[in-house]
């Protein structure tokens, strides 16, 4: 078990993904930031990342779902929490049958923060549970 | 001696014998002194058959000195013509009847029948009235015994034979002497019977007067016979009551008497002046019991045999009640009139109802048969005049309905019936309501319905579900456009945010005020974007939903908020159908009262949702939601202007849209939005929506 836990943040908006990895890493993470799901894509690939936290809405073709999908693909297990500024009730719906948690911008930074370590216990908690 | 037949001659034994006969002063003692004074004469026997009127028999009723077998053979009829009794009788003339054979008797018969010189006194006072006496006396034609009744009184005469068996040797003046003597007999018993006549018709006359006091006293009704000066001569006992002095008079009594008797006096004369009138109304005090009683006076003269008016007779007729019950018949009259016009006025102002209506109306009776149908109707139905297949048709659709609801237990009833128009030929959709009437033992008497073609109805909930879509939509499109916006604001924003975040606690102490208002601020727009951006992220469907999952997601989403606020949630979810609308907008309906409702019970409370369906006056159904919480509640001015915009009692924390977005959503469903609260209790929210039927 590494002391800090990774996590990948995925948004297209450079200033919006600058401010969750400056806030993040004060919180003590380690953090990995993506701007496209290409980018998003290699990180996940080249490194051990722990959560994932994505924005819904990204390029025209690709949307947040490929990117959790890749990383689900390569980690089923992987905590991911997906931040959007609209959903879809299909979105919505999608989410909700993948178990995660979609918050809604704009968000509150004390209630992300909160999941966040929600779902790092919880995940945790499995691997030891696992053995 | 000389001898005339009509006067008899009263000389020597004659003399004798006619004062013995003078002295009898019974008819029926005439008889056996005759025969006594016909043998004193020296002849040996006689004896008299009398005739029964009645029978027409002869039979002999006094003999002297005769064997029963010569008496039987005077035993005769008045048909027996050929016999000498008989002969005798209708000739009237006495005869000698010599036997032919040598030792046997000879008979002397004499006629013996009523019959006098002068009239009698009542015949006298009839002038011009034949007596039978003097007729009898007259006549020497043959006699009609038949016709033997007197003219005035009607009674019968007598008629009967003297047969006096004499010597075949018998002188002519013994003859002559026999027959003088049976000739006074017979006037003598004339005049007895003349007087015995009177006197019968006397004790007659006190029968009749008898029985006419009979009468008059056991008429209750007063009865007074006056005099041609309305001098009373006689009156009942009902009339003393009223016309006599009684014995123990007291004042009032007496001058009632007096009274009644002038106004009686006085009704005559002018009854009799006016000579017209027969009947006069008057009223007369009861001396006894002192009430006024309402009389009808009937009158009518009186004549005497001869013409003379005699007086009147009265007959008063008490006709109090008799009035009393004319006028309240009158009275009764009147009502029943009245309330004819009543019932025509109503059956006019229910016809011109009934042809204004422009529905179909149908009456039936208690077995569920049409008892009528209004024009509109026999277009649907038929009428007497015929019926089509089509109407026949409909009957039978009615007639399904009317029987179900003629027997069931409500009073009224509405139902959707579809019946074919005869014209168009189309299924058309009619809304029958019924009700009852009773009669007065409560039963069933008719049922009315009235069908009311729902097709222009239902042509117009179209168009305003139609007009409804489109300002949904116009909704949408604003909210579309709101939403791009915040979308827009969004995203800067999020990292305005971010910053501030990261600032916190890094601030110099004299930037800190600022930064607060800073942080605030944008807490505030965030605040906004995400209603906007709700809005939007709602607008996305029209269709057919269902409620109840509609409010467990939103309930779902906000356990957890709910949960930390302490607050427990109460959730009565009935059965509905599908509504119609865009679900995401309920959804954010939903949401913003609950989390107003979380907001305003700070201290933790109940929130109670409910939803069923619910079916209005006007048979439509509606999903009702109810939102309810034990919070703090709203206050009455805050009741009235909460549905503007930007009102908001959260003050930096609220954005003031949430209940216009409510009430916009809500009316643009064509729904209802009510709210109640109470300070300190709690505030309700009921949201109705139509139903998918």
């Amino acid at each position: 078990m590494k002391d800090k836990s990774h996590i990948l943040v995925v948004d297209d908006e450079p200033n919006v993904l600058v401010t969750y990895r400056l806030i993040l890493q004060q919180q003590g993470y380690e953090v990995s930031a993506a701007i496209s799901s290409g980018e998003a894509r290699e990180a996940l690939s080249e490194k051990e990342i722990d959560l994932l936290l994505c924005d819904l809405s990204l390029e025209k073709q690709k949307n947040g779902f490929d990117v959790i999908d890749f990383a689900h693909d390569k980690s089923p297990h992987m905590p991911t929490v997906l931040l959007t500024g609209y959903a879809t009730p299909e979105a919505n719906d999608h989410a909700r049958k993948l178990g995660i948690p979609v918050l809604f911008k704009p968000i509150d930074i004390k209630e992300l923060l909160e999941t966040i370590s929600g779902l790092l216990k919880e995940n945790y908690e499995r691997h030891e549970a696992a053995g | 001696m000389h001898v005339r037949s009509d006067t008899p001659d009263v000389t020597g034994r004659n003399r004798r014998s006619a004062l013995r006969l003078l002295g009898m002063e019974r008819s029926e003692e005439i008889f056996p002194v005759l025969l006594e004074e016909i043998v004193a004469l020296g002849h040996p026997r006689a004896l008299v058959a009398k005739v029964d009127f009645e029978t027409s028999e002869i039979t002999p009723v006094a003999s002297l000195n005769c064997p029963k077998n010569l008496v039987q053979r005077f035993r005769s009829s008045l048909f027996a013509v050929e016999t000498p009794l008989v002969r005798i009788l209708h000739s009237q003339q006495p005869e000698l009847v010599r036997s032919r054979a040598r030792r046997a008797s000879s008979f002397y018969y004499y006629p013996l029948i009523y019959r006098n010189r002068t009239a009698c006194w009542e015949a006298d006072r009839a002038r011009g009235r034949k007596c039978i006496a003097v007729e009898n006396f007259h006549s020497r034609l043959r006699l009609q015994l038949q016709e033997q009744v007197c003219g005035i009184c009607d009674m019968r005469a007598y008629a009967a034979v003297v047969v006096v068996e004499v010597s075949p040797n018998a002188s002519a003046a013994e003859i002559a002497g026999l027959r003088s003597l049976i000739e006074l007999a017979n006037r003598y018993l004339s005049r007895l019977f003349k007087v015995e006549h009177y006197h019968n018709r006397m004790v007659d006359m006190e029968t009749i007067i008898t029985q006419m006091q009979t009468v008059m006293e056991s008429m209750t009704d007063p009865v007074i016979l006056t005099d041609p000066q309305h001098r009373v001569i006689t009156q009942n006992k009902a009339a003393e009551r009223y016309f006599r002095l009684p014995e123990d008079v007291s004042e009032g009594r007496v001058r009632a008497v007096e009274l009644n008797n002038l106004l009686f006096s006085a009704a005559l004369s002018s009854m009799a002046v006016s000579g017209s009138d027969s009947s006069r109304d008057m009223t007369l005090v009861d001396a006894i019991e002192g009430d006024e009683v309402l009389f009808e006076a009937v009158s009518a003269p009186s004549f005497a045999p001869d013409g003379r008016r005699t007086g009147m007779v009265s007959v008063l007729r008490d006709v109090t009640d008799l009035r009393r019950a004319d006028d309240e018949l009158r009275a009764n009259y009147d009502k029943l009139r009245q309330a004819e016009e009543v019932v025509r006025q109503d059956r006019d102002r229910l016809n011109l109802v009934i042809e204004n209506v422009g529905d179909p109306i149908v009456v039936c009776d208690r077995d569920a048969k049409v008892a009528l149908l209004d024009p509109r109707a026999q277009e649907l139905f038929g009428s007497e005049q015929g019926r089509t297949a089509l109407n026949i048709r409909n009957q039978a659709t009615l007639d399904a309905y009317i029987t179900q609801f003629t027997y069931s237990f409500s009073d009224r009833e509405s139902a959707p019936i579809q019946l074919t128009h005869p014209e168009t030929h189309q299924e058309v959709e009619y809304d029958a309501r019924s009700g009852k009437i009773y009669d007065e033992r409560g039963l069933v008497a008719y049922t009315v319905t009235v069908l009311r073609d729902l097709t222009a109805v239902r042509r117009l909930e179209q168009l305003k579900m139609e007009r409804r879509m489109l300002e949904m939509e116009k909704f949408a499109v604003a909210g579309r456009l709101a939403g791009t916006i915040a979308h827009e604001v969004n995203n800067p924003m999020e990292a305005i945010k971010n910053c501030i975040f990261l600032l916190t606690d890094k601030m110099e102490p004299e930037a800190t005020p600022v930064y607060e208002i800073l942080k605030a601020e944008t807490e505030r727009v965030a605040r906004i974007v995400r209603q906007m951006l709700g809005l939007y992220r709602n607008t996305e469907q029209v269709g057919n939903f269902d409620v109840n999952s509609v409010v467990e997601d939103t309930l779902l989403l906000f356990t957890r908020q709910l949960e930390r606020a302490g607050i427990r949630v109460e959730k009565e979810l009935g059965t509905l159908p599908p509504a119609l609308g865009s679900a995401d907008q309920i959804r954010q309906v939903l949401s913003n009262l609950v989390v107003n409702a979380k907001d305003s019970m700070s201290q933790g409370g109940a929130l109670r949702v409910r939803s069923r369906l619910v079916r209005k006056d006007d048979l439509r159904e509606v999903i009702r939601i109810v939102v309810a919480d034990s919070g703090c509640g709203i206050s009455q001015n805050m009741l009235h202007s909460m549905f503007e915009p930007f009102v908001t009692t959260k003050g930096e924390r609220g954005t003031g849209l949430g209940l216009w977005i409510v009430k916009g959503i809500i009316e643009n469903h064509g729904g209802k939005l009510r709210v109640r609260s109470t300070l300190g209790k709690g505030t309700v929210f009921a949201i109705e929506l139509p139903a998918v039927q």
